[in-house]
């Protein structure tokens, strides 16, 4: 039988990453990923005024919730927990997911299309939020924040997988189950990896004008940079979002195609 | 640092001017700077904004959104085209402000494609025709390359190519293995070295997300100073609703458009040049149906917005056991172009080539989010892992077919305009060229050493929707531009082109531009009084290129 889930628990042992050699669980850090040290808002001096103001405020004013209302915010920051877990962070430095996908839609803003299968974005939320409460309901009687976390994983896992659990036929024939969840994680991984904080984390070297990077060849860091420490770590139990093996295949038949141009 | 003088000509609405362009990006910029060099009274009207790039531009991707055509079109069919920051620019430079600027020309073949190999169709001009244009705005830009190009028409590039960054080491190490050519550097429109006030690349890495350095070439900072300096005058952040059209006449007026406040204006134009690119042109065109043109303005022909193409640009993703670092350099800088040519030992007409691509983290993210399925912690897992990462782009040819186009959805945006719904869908000849280049792609990526391949599907550029042909009955404008049904409206930008080769078509649209504004000069005013086609080759006016462009390089005996 599936444990409540209790929102205090935030941050508990079962939902952080573990030790593979122990089995334990890791400590929550203040920095995640293999560049210790490495901090990306240490080299501000050497951005241009424009970018360092840019990223300081993504930083330090995080916008108020607008277009979500009360309980659809509580639900959304309950997704964006699962698709983006943060529990191997230390909570004063997670990174805000959720704000920053209200403003988006506060403001209106779309990356200059939609798929004409699907419902303007602000809607695509909301149908979403009644679908997820649905198949919460049909699949295990209860509202989906009463779900073990294990379970709430299961439920996502089966939008991602484009199988959805029984409860909301009706509104996956509204909105492509697939470009949903392509809206979702896309806008939380936005979110997420938008921020310096998660430039450390992947040691990803950030704004570099005007000064240049100059070891451009085979991956070597700049003398500003780190290099990398690597630890092994495995997923919490109860996720079932990092599966063992090579390859979670794409759902050929509907290729979820990323909005970024790179060439 | 480089300046541009402000405060502008500017010319009161009530004058007829010589030129109206709609849209100053990568053709726009071109031709404005062209004829106000030749004397021409000419207007460039800009949705976006005139960038001041030191203020306005950031090293960030999220804070560059505003390069982008963010505004709402509809996009559908079986293999939907996502469009905005994939390639649709706003703002004055339009799409050369975030292209990646690999600039290759597009090889002899590629004008005669329905000749050579039954499909597609044949261009009215040849490569020879464009080719003195490609070299011109090679040095305009300018174009950094190596030495020496093997592919198409072989040739050199005057200005250096570029030092290689991580994905540069992978694609020459695994063309290498395979026995592959493959060019490193460039071409590509970055400088290597500075020259007169630009400055050269720093190798930060955000060329898409607008080149803050001045070192990327784009119409903003090569051609608009220019046209500014000789009496051109753009109207930004002014989205063009309407192109007026005279019965009697069966000529055009002039344009309304709406200003930052919302404001509607009119102006007057003895002649009018369609520049908005291969969604915007075809969509005002379409939006301005009037007696006569009942179909939209230049359509009866009923191609305008048909024969849309964008390129294959699945991003085949590999794992090395050492870093990368994929960031570093320009996305844009070692190409192969070996696989470029149709080969009877292949099921299908035509090729792809294989160039470097440098995802920044969000663009990374969003990749194996498609390609692997990640979410949750496996997310966070292959993010940590970003730096072993490299990615190659296949850019491969898709034809052109009538289904694929630009038609008016039934939504408005927020002037009230109708919106542009756009359809694509793979056909036969495109499906087994991505499935085989994919393939190609990814030996190559094995080659080089990855460990771990995955591979995203997407589409890349957008060319078409209202092609030039001989024929008035299959196309929308002639060699020059200018379309069959009206003559003293024209379109030139990429949406003109009829096919689209496996060549970035940025450079070919400049060029392109420069030789319709040569056209324009060499008729002078019998465009605006005149209804006859005179489609004389005008000659190649050399003096036009913007101050120490043309002319450098190796000097020469004459």
């Amino acid at each position: 039988m599936d444990t409540l889930h209790d929102p205090s628990s935030d941050g508990r042992e079962t939902r952080r990453p573990a030790d593979p050699k122990t089995g334990k669980s890791l400590p929550p850090l203040g920095q995640p990923g293999y560049y210790p040290g490495f901090s990306t808002l240490n080299q501000q001096k050497f951005w241009d005024a424009a970018t360092r103001e840019r990223v300081l405020r993504r930083v330090n004013d995080v916008p108020p919730i607008r277009f979500f209302n009360p309980e659809e915010a509580r639900l959304m920051k309950m997704l964006a927990a699962h698709i983006v877990p943060q529990d191997d962070r230390q909570p004063s430095r997670r990174i805000p997911i959720v704000p920053r996908i209200d403003e988006r839609l506060h403001q209106g803003r779309i990356p200059g299309y939609r798929f004409s299968t699907m419902p303007p974005d602000g809607n695509a939320y909301r149908l979403g939020f009644e679908a997820i409460e649905k198949m919460a309901k049909q699949s295990y009687g209860r509202p989906f924040q009463e779900l073990s976390w294990r379970a709430q994983d299961e439920l996502l896992k089966s939008i991602h997988d484009a199988e959805p659990k029984e409860g909301a036929e009706e509104i996956w024939k509204q909105m492509p189950v697939h470009r949903y969840w392509a809206l979702l994680v896309q806008d939380c991984v936005e979110a997420y990896y938008a921020h310096p904080w998660a430039w450390d984390e992947i040691g990803f070297g950030g704004p570099a004008y005007p000064r240049a990077y100059i070891r451009l060849e085979h991956g070597e860091p700049e003398p500003w940079e780190v290099k990398e420490r690597r630890y092994e770590w495995m997923a919490p139990a109860d996720s079932v979002s990092d599966p063992k093996g090579p390859d979670v295949a794409a759902h050929s038949e509907h290729p979820a195609h990323g909005q970024g141009g790179t060439h | 640092m480089q300046t541009i003088e402000f405060p502008m000509r500017r010319y009161s609405e009530s004058e007829e001017i010589d030129y109206l362009i709609v849209g100053v990006g990568s053709a726009g910029g071109v031709l404005l700077q062209r004829l106000a060099r030749a004397g021409f009274k000419v207007v460039g009207i800009e949705a976006g904004p005139f960038w001041d790039t030191e203020r306005d531009w950031v090293s960030d991707e999220v804070g560059s959104h505003q390069l982008y055509w963010e505004d709402l079109r509809i996009t559908g069919g079986k293999n939907p085209l996502t469009l905005g920051a994939n390639n649709c620019g706003k703002g004055v430079g339009g799409g050369s402000v975030h292209w990646a600027a690999f600039t290759p020309r597009f090889h002899p073949s590629d004008f005669e494609v329905y000749t050579r190999d039954g499909v597609g169709a044949d261009w009215p001009i040849s490569y020879w025709e464009l080719k003195p244009y490609y070299e011109l705005l090679e040095l305009e830009m300018p174009v950094a390359g190596p030495p020496w190009y093997p592919w198409g028409d072989p040739h050199s590039y005057a200005f250096g190519p570029h030092p290689m960054g991580g994905v540069g080491n992978t694609l020459v190490r695994g063309c290498t293995n395979l026995g592959i050519g493959v060019s490193v550097g460039g071409p590509v429109a970055i400088l290597s070295g500075s020259r007169g006030k630009r400055p050269h690349c720093i190798y930060r890495g955000y060329c898409i997300q607008g080149c803050k350095v001045g070192a990327k070439a784009s119409t903003l900072i090569t051609h608009v100073p220019d046209a500014l300096a000789k009496g051109a005058e753009i109207r930004d952040r002014s989205m063009v609703s309407h192109i007026y059209h005279d019965r009697k006449t069966n000529r055009v007026t002039g344009v309304s458009y709406l200003d930052q406040d919302g404001t509607e204006h009119f102006q007057k134009a003895k002649a009018i040049i369609v520049s908005g690119y291969a969604i915007e042109t075809p969509r005002l065109l379409l939006n301005s149906a009037c007696d006569g043109h009942e179909n939209g303005l230049a359509n009866s022909s009923d191609t305008v917005g048909r024969y849309l193409m964008a390129q294959a640009g699945n991003v085949i993703l590999g794992r090395f056991d050492e870093p990368v670092r994929m960031y570093k350099a320009p996305p844009a800088h070692a190409l192969t172009e070996e696989f470029y040519e149709t080969d009877p030992n292949r099921d299908f007409a035509r090729g792809f080539a294989i160039q470097t691509v440098g995802p920044l983290p969000i663009a990374f993210a969003t990749q194996m989010m498609a390609a692997r399925g990640c979410w949750g912690w496996g997310l966070r897992r292959i993010m940590m892992d970003y730096n072993h990462w490299s990615a190659f782009g296949l850019l491969g040819e898709i034809l052109p077919w009538p289904g694929n186009r630009v038609t008016l959805a039934e939504e408005t945006d927020q002037f009230g305009l109708r919106v542009a719904h756009v359809n694509f869908d793979l056909y036969d000849n495109d499906k087994k060229l991505i499935e085989f280049g994919k393939e190609k792609v990814e030996q190559v990526m094995r080659a080089a050493g990855a460990t771990e391949i995955v591979q995203e599907a997407r589409y890349a550029h957008l060319v078409g929707a209202a092609r030039m042909g001989k024929d008035p009955a299959t196309s929308v404008v002639d060699g020059f531009g200018r379309t069959h049904d009206i003559a003293n409206l024209f379109v030139c930008d990429g949406s003109i082109l009829p096919t689209q080769g496996s060549a970035n078509p940025g450079l070919t649209i400049q060029a392109l531009a420069a030789r319709t504004a040569d056209y324009l000069i060499s008729q002078g005013t019998k465009i605006f009084n005149s209804d006859k086609r005179d489609m004389t080759s005008p000659p190649v006016r050399r003096e036009l290129s913007p101050p120490g462009t043309h002319g450098t390089g190796v000097p020469r005996l004459r």
